[in-house]
C-alpha cells in the first residue's frame, strides 16, 4: 500500500485512496445509522398514554432522549432501569421488576414499552418470564399493558427496532381477530422522524373521508402545542384502537423496508387484507397512494386533492430548470431513498451516489428497477452498507451538484463544497424542517422549495458580479 | 474481565448525607428516569478533545451511532477527533468474538488516517462477550510507531462520573510523562485539568493567562496536542476546573511529578479574578503576584461596565440552578454579579465538595433541589416559577413547555462563557432570553369570541 509519509490531506481526496477506502473492512467511520433501541422508543412514543421502558443500560437511554429532543427539539420522555455490573453478572431481571415498578408510580403511564439495549441481548434476558414475575409480585397491577421486543443493536438498525417494537404492540395488545371485523383502515407509516408527514397523511385521509386509525401516531408526542403546561402523555393513537388493531377492515403500509416483520403478521399470519405502498413522496408516489387508499375505503379521491396535486404540479413546472440535470448524492434510510429517488427522476434530476447503511438486497434491487426505469437513473450506483467516509470519497472523485441527507452529511458536502439539503434524521443543525411534511402534494411543494432555493443561494454566493442577477 | 468498581476507590466520595448531594456511590434507581449517561460516556468526554488522535468505538452501533461528535469541544487545529471510529460489531461478532475486528481496525486507522494515537474504547457488549482490549491494542502496538491506548470503561460500571476516572487514570498512565520524562518544569506554566474548550472555553482564557505571562502547558483536555498532554508534567501547578472529573488525575500527578494543584472556576467576573490571583499565588513569582493584582482590577473595571447594561436590566430576576462540575458553585456567583438570585439549586454530576460549596453560596431560603427526575424538576418550576432556568440540554425543552426562560450551560451550548469575556457573553445571552418578546406571545390569550365581546 503506497501510502504517503507525512500529510494526507490532498491524498484521502484521490481516487486512490476511494479504492482503499471501499476496501476497508472492519472499521465504520461516520456512520449514518442509530440501534434498534432508538426506533422501538420513536415507534413507543407512538401511542397514547405509553411510557418507553429500556431494558438495559441508563447511558444508551440518555442517549436517545438526547438525540431524539436534539431533533424534535421537545422534551422526550423514558425510562431505564438501570442495569450495572451485578445485573450483567446475575441477569436483569430484579432491575426489571424494580423499574417497572417505580417507573408505574412515578410517571402513572397507561401503557409500557419495553425494549432491551445490546446489554441485556448478549446475557439472554427472557424479558417475558420476568415482566410475568413482575406482575405475580404486584410491581405492576396483573392487567397493566405492555408491549415487549427484543431490540438487540449488533442486529439491522433503527428501522428494524422500530417494526419489531411494533410488533410486539400488535402481538401483546392486540384482541384476537373476530369473523367480523370494523370498517376501520389501519395505516402504518412506518419509521417516520417528521411529524409533519403524519400530520398530512391524516389530513389527507380525511379530506378522502376514510375511518382509520395511524399505527402508531406520535404527531402530538414530539411536536406538542405549548399550553404553558408540560404534559408527560400528550397523544397518540389510543389504547383502544390498538386493542381493535387485528379487526381492521384492512391494512395499508407507507414503507416498506421499516416494517418488513409487522407486515409478515399482519398479512401472513393474520391474514387481514392489506396493501403496500412506496412512502408518498413525489406525484407519482402520492397519487398511488390516494388510488390505493380510495379503493380500499371505497371512496373516491374529492376534487380538493386534484388542485392541490394541480398546484403541486405548476409549481414543478415553474421550477424544473433548477433541478433538470443536476447531479445527487443521497443517503439515509431505504424507505426514504426510494421516494426521493422517485422524486428527483421525476424532475429530472440525476442521482449519482446513493447510499444506504441500512439497506437490504431486496432494497437494492427495487432501487435499480426504479432507477432502470428512467432515463435520468442511468448513472447511479446503489451502496449497500456504507458509510458517510465512503460517502466522502464518492463525492470528491466522482462530483455532484448536491447531496440530501441528514445533519451529519455536512462534514462530506463541506470538504466537496456542495450545498446539504436536509432530509432524513437527525436534523440537529436547523430548525422546524420536521414540521415540513415531504409527502403528499404538499410534500411536492416542500421538496422543490428546499431544493431549487438552495441551488439558487449557492448561485447567489458565489457568483461574481456580472452575473449576480435579480432574475434567477 | 471487567474493571473493579472497588478499586476505583470511590467510597471517599460518599461521605455527604446532606439531602441533594449527588450520588456518586450510589446506583441508579431503575425507572426513575434515564437523565444520566454511562462511564464509557464519561470516559470518552474526558479523552475525545485530544484532537490529533483517533478514538475508536469497539461496540455495536449503539454507542456510536447515535452520537459520534455529539458534544462542543472546539479544536484550533486537527479535526480527526470528530471522526467517528466504530468496529459496528455485529451478531457474528458477539458469537465468535470481536478482537480479530478491532486489531485490524486499529491497523485500518493507523495506516489512513494518520493520528498521533488511538485510544481504543471498550463498551458494554465488547467486556460482555469477553474481548481483551489490552491483549488487542498491545498486540497491534507491536506493529505501529504511534501509541494503541485501551479505555476500559463499558456503560454498565455505572455513572460519568465513575468513566471520567477510569479516563484520567489511563492519561497518568498512558500519556502523561511519556514524552521527554526527565525534562524539567517549565517555570510559571501550568495545566488546565477538566477544560475542555466546550464552545471554545479556553479561548477565552488563555489572552488573560497570555497577558499575565502565564504558559499553558496543556488542557487536559481542550483543544489539546497529544504531544502537549505527554509533556504535562513538566508544568509548574495543575488548575482543576473541573473538579468532579479528574480530582484522581491531579492527585496522581501530585504524587508521581510533584505538580501541586488548586481548584479554580473560570466562570463570572470574580472566580475568573479569584483563580487568576490563585495560579500567581501558587505560581509563587511575586512580580507575577504584583501583576495580577493590577491586571485584574483593569480587567475586571473594563468587564463590568460592558455588562452594566445587562446588570440593570436583570438585577432582582430569579433563576433555578441545575448543573454539573465546577459550575455547580460558580454559576451561583456568576448569576449574582448579574443581580440574578437563585431560587433553588442542584447538581447530579459535581463533588460533594462542589455541592456543600453551592449550598454555601446560595441564600438560605434558596432551595436544594432533591428530586432530580424529570417529574421534580416540574414541580419546583411550578413553584418557583423562576424567570430563568440555567441547566443542561435535557432540561431545556422541559422548560420551554412551561414558558420558563432558559439558557444551556452545559455541553450543548453554542458560546463560550469562561474568562472575562465569556461573562459579556454570558451576560447577553441570559439577556436574550430573559427579555425576549416569546414570553410575552406565549401568555397572550387565544382570542377566542368571549373576549371579544
Amino acid at each position: 500500500m503506497s501510502v504517503p509519509a507525512m500529510d494526507i490531506t490532498n491524498w484521502i481526496d484521490s481516487p486512490e485512496y476511494k479504492e482503499l477506502n471501499f476496501a476497508r473492512k472492519d472499521l465504520v467511520i461516520n456512520p449514518a445509522k442509530a440501534c434498534q433501541p432508538l426506533g422501538a422508543l420513536i415507534c413507543a412514543l407512538g401511542f397514547e398514554g405509553c411510557l418507553p421502558f429500556v431494558h438495559g443500560s441508563q447511558g444508551c437511554t440518555a442517549y436517545f432522549r438526547n438525540s431524539l429532543s436534539r431533533h424534535y427539539r421537545e422534551p422526550v420522555g423514558a425510562v431505564s432501569d438501570s442495569m450495572t455490573e451485578e445485573a450483567a453478572v446475575f441477569g436483569g431481571q430484579a432491575n426489571l421488576i424494580e423499574g417497572l415498578k417505580n417507573a408505574y408510580t412515578l410517571y402513572k403511564p397507561g401503557l409500557m414499552a419495553v425494549f432491551t439495549t445490546c446489554m441485556a441481548e448478549v446475557i439472554g434476558d427472557d424479558i417475558k418470564a420476568y415482566v410475568d414475575n413482575a406482575r405475580k409480585q404486584k410491581a405492576i397491577p396483573e392487567d397493566f399493558p405492555l408491549a415487549l421486543a427484543h431490540t438487540p443493536s449488533f442486529k439491522g438498525s433503527h428501522i428494524t427496532g422500530y417494526d419489531n417494537m411494533l410488533k410486539g404492540f400488535l402481538e401483546g395488545l392486540a384482541a384476537p381477530r373476530r369473523h367480523a371485523t370494523h370498517l376501520r383502515l389501519y395505516v402504518v407509516p412506518g419509521f417516520d422522524t417528521y411529524p409533519g408527514n403524519l400530520r398530512e397523511y391524516k389530513r389527507l385521509l380525511s379530506l378522502l373521508g376514510v375511518t382509520y386509525t395511524l399505527l402508531p401516531d406520535y404527531s402530538d408526542v414530539v411536536d406538542a402545542p405549548n399550553t404553558g403546561e408540560f404534559k408527560m402523555y400528550p397523544g397518540g393513537t389510543p389504547l383502544a384502537e390498538l386493542q381493535e388493531a387485528l379487526n381492521a377492515s384492512g391494512y395499508l403500509f407507507l414503507q416498506t423496508y421499516s416494517t418488513s416483520a409487522t407486515l409478515k403478521y399482519i398479512k401472513n399470519v393474520q391474514k387481514i387484507p392489506t396493501e403496500t405502498v412506496p412512502m408518498p413522496i413525489g406525484v407519482t408516489s402520492t397519487d398511488k397512494f390516494l388510488m390505493t387508499v380510495s379503493q380500499m375505503a371505497g371512496k373516491s379521491i374529492p376534487a380538493e386533492l386534484e388542485n392541490e396535486r394541480g398546484r403541486a404540479v405548476d409549481a414543478a413546472t415553474d421550477a424544473h430548470p433548477y433541478i433538470h440535470g443536476k447531479r445527487f448524492a443521497l443517503f439515509g434510510d431505504p424507505d426514504l431513498l426510494y421516494g426521493l429517488t422517485s422524486f428527483l427522476l421525476e424532475m429530472g434530476g440525476v442521482p449519482v451516489h446513493i447510499i444506504s447503511t441500512n439497506g437490504s438486497a431486496a432494497f437494492a434491487k427495487e432501487m435499480e428497477e426504479l432507477l432502470s426505469s428512467s432515463p435520468y437513473g442511468q448513472e447511479a450506483s446503489v451502496h449497500l452498507g456504507k458509510d458517510l467516509w465512503h460517502l466522502r470519497s464518492l463525492l470528491l472523485t466522482e462530483p455532484v451538484d448536491m447531496l440530501i441527507g441528514d445533519s451529519h452529511g455536512k462534514f462530506a458536502a463541506r470538504d466537496a463544497g456542495i450545498p446539504l439539503v436536509r432530509i432524513g434524521f437527525p436534523i440537529t443543525d436547523r430548525v422546524n424542517l420536521h414540521r415540513y411534511p415531504i409527502v403528499g402534494y404538499a410534500g411536492v411543494l416542500n421538496l422543490i422549495t428546499m431544493i431549487a432555493n438552495a441551488f439558487l443561494e449557492e448561485k447567489d454566493r458565489t457568483s461574481a458580479d456580472a452575473y449576480f442577477e435579480l432574475l434567477r | 474481565m471487567f474493571v473493579n468498581l472497588s478499586k476505583l476507590d470511590l467510597k471517599e466520595t460518599c461521605s455527604s448525607a446532606d439531602k441533594g448531594a449527588p450520588k456518586l456511590c450510589l446506583r441508579a434507581l431503575p425507572g426513575e428516569g434515564a437523565e444520566r449517561s454511562c462511564a464509557f460516556d464519561g470516559a470518552r468526554v474526558v479523552l475525545m478533545p485530544i484532537t490529533d488522535a483517533a478514538h475508536l468505538v469497539h461496540s455495536p452501533i449503539a454507542c456510536a451511532g447515535n452520537s459520534w461528535d455529539n458534544r462542543g469541544a472546539r479544536s484550533s487545529g486537527s479535526q480527526l477527533f470528530r471522526r467517528g471510529f466504530t468496529t459496528d460489531l455485529k451478531e457474528q461478532d458477539i458469537i465468535y468474538g470481536g478482537e480479530k475486528k478491532l486489531f485490524q481496525a486499529i491497523l485500518e486507522i493507523a495506516a489512513k488516517h494518520r493520528p498521533q494515537a488511538i485510544f481504543v474504547y471498550s463498551s458494554c457488549v465488547a467486556a460482555l462477550i469477553g474481548d481483551d482490549l489490552e491483549k488487542t491494542c498491545a498486540r497491534a502496538q507491536e506493529q505501529l510507531t504511534i501509541p494503541v491506548i485501551p479505555v476500559n470503561a463499558p456503560g454498565f460500571l455505572g455513572d460519568k462520573n465513575i468513566g471520567n476516572r477510569i479516563a484520567g487514570d489511563v492519561l497518568a498512565n498512558r500519556v502523561i510523562g511519556t514524552k521527554d520524562p526527565e525534562a524539567p518544569k517549565v517555570p510559571l506554566s501550568i495545566n488546565l485539568i477538566g477544560e475542555y474548550n466546550i464552545a471554545g472555553d479556553l479561548w477565552g482564557v488563555l489572552p488573560d493567562l497570555q497577558n499575565l505571562g502565564i504558559r499553558l502547558q496543556s488542557a487536559i483536555t481542550g483543544d489539546a496536542r497529544f504531544a502537549d498532554v505527554q509533556s504535562a508534567h513538566r508544568a509548574s501547578l495543575n488548575v482543576l476546573v473541573c473538579s468532579k472529573s479528574l480530582t484522581n488525575l491531579v492527585r496522581t500527578m501530585e504524587r508521581r511529578w510533584q505538580i501541586p494543584y488548586i481548584n479554580a472556576s473560570f466562570y463570572g467576573i470574580r472566580d475568573t479574578s479569584q483563580a487568576l490571583q490563585d495560579i500567581a499565588a501558587a505560581l509563587g513569582d511575586p512580580a507575577l503576584i504584583e501583576r495580577t493584582k493590577f491586571y485584574i482590577k483593569k480587567r475586571e473595571a473594563v468587564i463590568r461596565q460592558a455588562i452594566a447594561q445587562y446588570r440593570e436590566r436583570l438585577e432582582g430576576k430569579t433563576a433555578i440552578l441545575f448543573t454539573g462540575g465546577v459550575k455547580t458553585w460558580s454559576m451561583v456567583s456568576t448569576l449574582a454579579e448579574l443581580g440574578i438570585n437563585i431560587l433553588a439549586g442542584g447538581t447530579q454530576n459535581s463533588t460533594p465538595e462542589d455541592f456543600l460549596r453551592m449550598k454555601e453560596l446560595m441564600d438560605p431560603t434558596a432551595q436544594i433541589i432533591e428530586d432530580t427526575s424529570s417529574a421534580g424538576f416540574l414541580d419546583i418550576i411550578a413553584t418557583k416559577k423562576p424567570d430563568l432556568i440555567v441547566a443542561g440540554g435535557k432540561t431545556k425543552y422541559l422548560a420551554h413547555k412551561t414558558r420558563t426562560p432558559f439558557l444551556d450551560i452545559n455541553h450543548g451550548r453554542k458560546l463560550p462563557y469562561a474568562g472575562y469575556e465569556g461573562m459579556i457573553t454570558f451576560a447577553q445571552a441570559v439577556d436574550r432570553t430573559v427579555f425576549s418578546p416569546v414570553w410575552e406571545l406565549l401568555a397572550r390569550p387565544f382570542p377566542s369570541l368571549e373576549a371579544t365581546r
